[in-house]
């Protein structure tokens, strides 16, 4: 097949596949929105549902609404397209005379959806009197961009690269926002927040021999989805990145000085932290042996902190006003100085004595079952320049995905290159296909540095269809580590 | 199908469209083909995890998907909703006008044929609620002693409603439970999950009873001894994360993706070099209509019929799964796309000590299966392995997947779990594993 072929071929996918590869499931479109006048109601739902609760008997009432847009737009070598869908919940929990938890969650977000879901929990009772606070309410007021804006604002994307020549056979911008309005009641807490996340993608493709080459930059954050934060350098650098042309000679297998790029080190932290820094996986006998508080984890290079409020700043991907369990959002450190300090928890975590502070319950989309997730990640920089950090050895960049085992320790990260360094300068040599293989624990003792420059990435997964959002911010780190080939010579 | 006695379709729930207005505002509307899928869902959660949980859910889901034709073309778009009060009107003429905003190239729909026969359910998920069905789940395990046994139950039931412009009208009733359990000594752990769709495919009694055994083989595990060997794949390995390897087939007969000439292997051909010449040539189907596969169901997401096609005949490939449109560009009928997975059994017994006189590496459980959709290469890190009669852990075996099962021995003992029906075990010549 010539490249000719393939640019037809994906082209003929067209800016709807690449929705479709994205997660978004093709072309959709949301339902106008309901009537404002009802989101106004929510709060008095909520009020009523948790007092009747109360009344029932239940310790804990909570009562959680959601309404959230989800608008996708992409634009590709072919087309542009625009995806919009929409969901509604509510979700009920209570904590019954056993200490059980019990949820009730129902997508009806009205008057009458609210009190069948109160009525599933508990007899009719008369509510109970409660005295919810005076409301806090996070408002955002970032417009929310029509089609054509948003069209615009993945179009802008492309009109900012000049290094795209013929050799990328395929490229495609999107453009996403995740706009979403809880609200949280329980007694002596009456809260609402507004987010809107933004994410916005580019994506290259390149031959190289036989294999094509994908290379993807990203940026993420909290507010209005007009922001150029993917900025003409970062989408320069990812079309370089799927241009660059591979050395054919094979890769020396072993353990090599390396400097690790800021997408590798948070695609390494983005494994590391739910397998092995929170309360759920503080249930594996391998991890809480191993990872007690106070004990050391990594060089004295390294402070993780999980910040959901960004410094107070409210401005990233993965941050919050408040969980979704109604824990107002602070700072949690987790690695001070290599000594594990915090582990990542939710209320039932910390009612089981894996950690002292909870903070973190965090839903799938705001509605699904409550897991203890980061919001924020941030590594702290060092002081040094990333050029500083280059001696001999390899840069390792473009992290395709990461794997820790919780169970070993074992860390398997696949990178998309490896730029050869000697005496501190790029050799002109790049490989592709790697893996960086290490202990976790070895590879984050082996840190030496770390930059003073940091980049900053979000991440979107999704689970039975509901979105998990998180972001990284990661600087360069210089470690030593095994990095092999992952395809062998035929 | 299987319906559910004595439930027809749902009331809807107050504030919420119904199937009848959506069906009643395409009617009014030109467009040239519409397809509505109505889910009223029931979900429950039993997680033993302390503080215990018992979470129930309710909603109803639509999808709709609207084709619109033009000179230029046909549009089309696809309408999620997943919520409370909207107007059916204003739904409909907002997925028409996109539909018509994104014209591609021209294509006609087939017309519907009857949805696949295939039970979804059993009596025990059908007539329980959801709640009751998954304490059932969990008060029924078989703990083993000295062990901590911890699980996590999921059941979800759906009475489905679809409907098209061409008359089509079709309600079934589908169940899946899932179980997750984590069984933990003072030092190791490790996790079981099946998914099913019939409490009788469970089979969680034997995995409980075999969990003391592997966690002692962990105790004892050393580091893997790396090097040349034949490999040999048993189950929980085989089936990693569900299809396990042979997921990598189910990429491979995507055909979109092979319409983009980014497959490892074309139509007629052999999926590589002399697999159709090999012992025993290897063949795999898909069937949607297998029942109680998890992947079953009697139309696709689009309307269309799901049926039973052959992906890889004695080593050639023959078929591929394609949506309507996909069907259409090639003038060939929808099948719904490659679903449960079949795959013929072979005449090796499944002992590890007939996999031949080299030296062979049993991989009993992964901790981590990453395969390259495009070309079939997979990265496989061992979790549980045996050589020569001892335990080990760690390392890691590339595998050309493609090329690898094409070629592999399968056993003559068959296993029907999730998606997969097949060979319980395949053995694998010139492996390496490396550290």
């Amino acid at each position: 097949m010539n490249r000719r072929e393939v640019l037809g071929a994906l082209g003929a996918a067209s800016a709807s596949s690449l929705l479709w590869a994205l997660g978004c499931g093709g072309r959709q479109d949301e339902a106008p929105r309901a009537p404002i006048a009802r989101e106004d109601q929510v709060r008095a739902w909520l009020h009523d549902a948790v007092a009747r609760l109360a009344a029932a008997g239940f310790a804990a009432p909570h009562a959680l609404a959601l309404t959230r847009r989800r608008t996708a737009a992409a634009n590709d070598v072919l087309g542009a397209a625009v995806r919009r869908a929409r969901a509604d919940a509510v979700v009920l929990a209570v904590r019954d005379q056993d200490g059980a938890l019990r949820e009730q969650v129902t997508a009806d977000v009205s008057a009458d959806g609210v009190a069948a879901a109160v009525s599933a929990l508990a007899a009719a009772a008369k509510p109970a009197r409660v005295d919810f606070g005076r409301p806090i309410i996070a408002a955002d007021g970032s417009p929310q961009p029509h089609d054509e804006e948003l069209l615009a604002f993945a179009d802008a994307i492309r009109t900012r690269d000049e290094a795209l020549n013929s050799r990328i056979v395929y490229r495609a911008e999107l453009v996403e926002i995740d706009d979403a309005r809880v609200w949280s009641v329980a007694p002596g807490r009456d809260l609402e927040q507004r987010l809107v996340r933004v994410r916005q993608v580019a994506t290259r493709v390149a031959w190289n021999g036989t294999r094509p080459i994908v290379a993807e930059v990203s940026r993420a954050w909290l507010g209005p989805a007009g922001s150029d934060e993917l900025g003409k350098e970062a989408i320069e650098d990812a079309t370089r990145g799927a241009l660059a042309l591979m050395t054919p000679a094979a890769f020396e297998d072993g353990e090599h000085a390396i400097v690790l790029a800021p997408s590798v080190v948070a695609s390494i932290i983005d494994a590391a932290v739910p397998a092995l820094l929170t309360t759920a996986a503080m249930r594996l006998p391998e991890v809480a042996r191993r990872l007690e508080l106070g004990a050391g984890a990594a060089s004295a290079a390294i402070t993780l902190v999980d910040d959901p409020t960004a410094g107070g700043n409210f401005d990233a991907y993965g941050g919050f006003h408040f969980d979704d369990e109604g824990e107002p959002a602070s700072a949690l450190m987790l690695v001070d100085r290599g000594h594990i300090v915090g582990r990542i928890a939710d209320q039932a975590g910390v009612a089981a004595g894996r950690a002292p502070v909870a903070g973190r319950g965090r839903r799938p989309g705001h509605v699904g079952r409550v897991e203890p997730a980061a919001s924020h990640l941030v590594l702290a920089p060092g002081t040094a320049a990333q050029t500083a950090l280059r001696d001999d050895g390899f840069v390792l960049e473009g992290a395709l995905g990461a794997v820790v085992d919780p169970a070993s320790d074992r860390l398997v990260v696949s990178i998309a290159r490896a730029r050869e360094l000697a005496h501190g300068n790029e050799t002109g040599r790049v490989f592709g296909e790697l893996e960086l293989v290490a202990n976790l624990g070895a590879l984050l003792a082996s840190v030496a540095a770390v930059s003073k420059e940091t980049e900053t990435f979000g991440f979107r997964d999704e689970v039975d269809g509901r979105p998990r959002w998180r972001s990284i911010a990661a600087p360069w780190l210089s470690a030593r580590g095994t990095v092999r080939a992952r395809r062998r010579p035929a | 199908m299987a319906e559910r006695a004595g439930h027809g379709a749902r009331a809807a729930e107050a504030g919420v469209i119904d199937l009848k207005d959506l069906v009643r505002a395409l009617d009014q509307r030109r467009v040239a083909d519409w397809t509505v899928i109505q889910r009223d869902e029931e979900l429950a959660v039993l997680d033993e995890t302390a503080p215990r949980l018992r979470r129930a859910e309710r909603r109803t889901r639509w999808q709709l998907t609207v084709h619109v034709d033009s000179a230029d073309g046909r549009g089309s778009a696809r309408v999620a909703l997943d919520g409370s009060a909207e107007d059916a009107g204003d739904v409909v003429a907002r997925a028409a006008a996109l539909a018509r905003a994104s014209l591609g190239s021209a294509w006609q729909s087939a017309p519907p044929s009857a949805p696949a026969r295939v039970r979804l359910t059993d009596d025990a998920l059908a007539s329980a609620e959801p709640l009751a069905a998954a304490d059932g789940i969990v008060r029924g395990l078989k703990r083993p002693g000295r062990l901590a046994v911890t699980a996590t139950v999921a059941v979800a039931r759906e009475q489905v409603h679809a409907a098209s412009r061409d008359g089509l009208r079709a309600t079934w009733l589908a169940a899946l439970a899932r179980a997750d359990v984590l069984v933990a000594s003072a030092a190791h752990s490790l996790a079981i999950t099946r998914e099913v769709r019939q409490l009788a495919d469970l089979d969680l009694d034997a995995a409980l009873a075999a969990a003391p055994a592997e966690l002692d083989a962990i105790a004892q595990a050393s580091a893997p001894t790396p090097g040349p060997c034949t490999l040999v794949l048993a189950t929980d390995a085989l089936l990693h994360g569900g299809l396990g390897v042979w997921e990598a087939f189910a990429h491979q007969a995507d055909a979109a993706v092979e319409r983009a000439g980014l497959t490892r292997y074309r139509e007629r051909m052999p999926i590589a070099p002399g697999a159709d010449h090999v012992h025993e040539p290897l063949t795999i189907a898909s069937d949607g209509a297998l029942d109680y596969a998890t992947r079953s169901a009697p139309l696709g997401d689009d309307g269309d019929a799901v049926r039973r096609f052959t992906l890889v005949e004695r080593g050639i490939a023959v078929g591929l799964g394609l949506s309507p449109r996909e069907a259409a560009l090639r003038n060939r009928d929808p099948n719904g796309g490659v679903r449960n997975l079949v795959v013929a059994a072979g005449s090796w017994s499944g002992a590890a000590g007939d996999a031949g006189p080299d030296r062979v590496v049993e991989i009993r459980r992964l901790r981590a299966l990453a395969i390259d959709p495009f070309t079939g290469d997979a990265s496989l890190e061992i979790a549980l392995g045996f050589a020569g009669g001892k335990p080990f852990t760690g390392g890691t075996v590339r595998l050309d997947l493609i090329d690898a099962l094409a070629r592999a021995h399968r056993s003559r003992t068959r296993i029907r779990r999730g998606a997969y029906d097949g060979p319980a075990a395949v053995w694998i010549e010139h492996a390496e594993l490396i550290p």
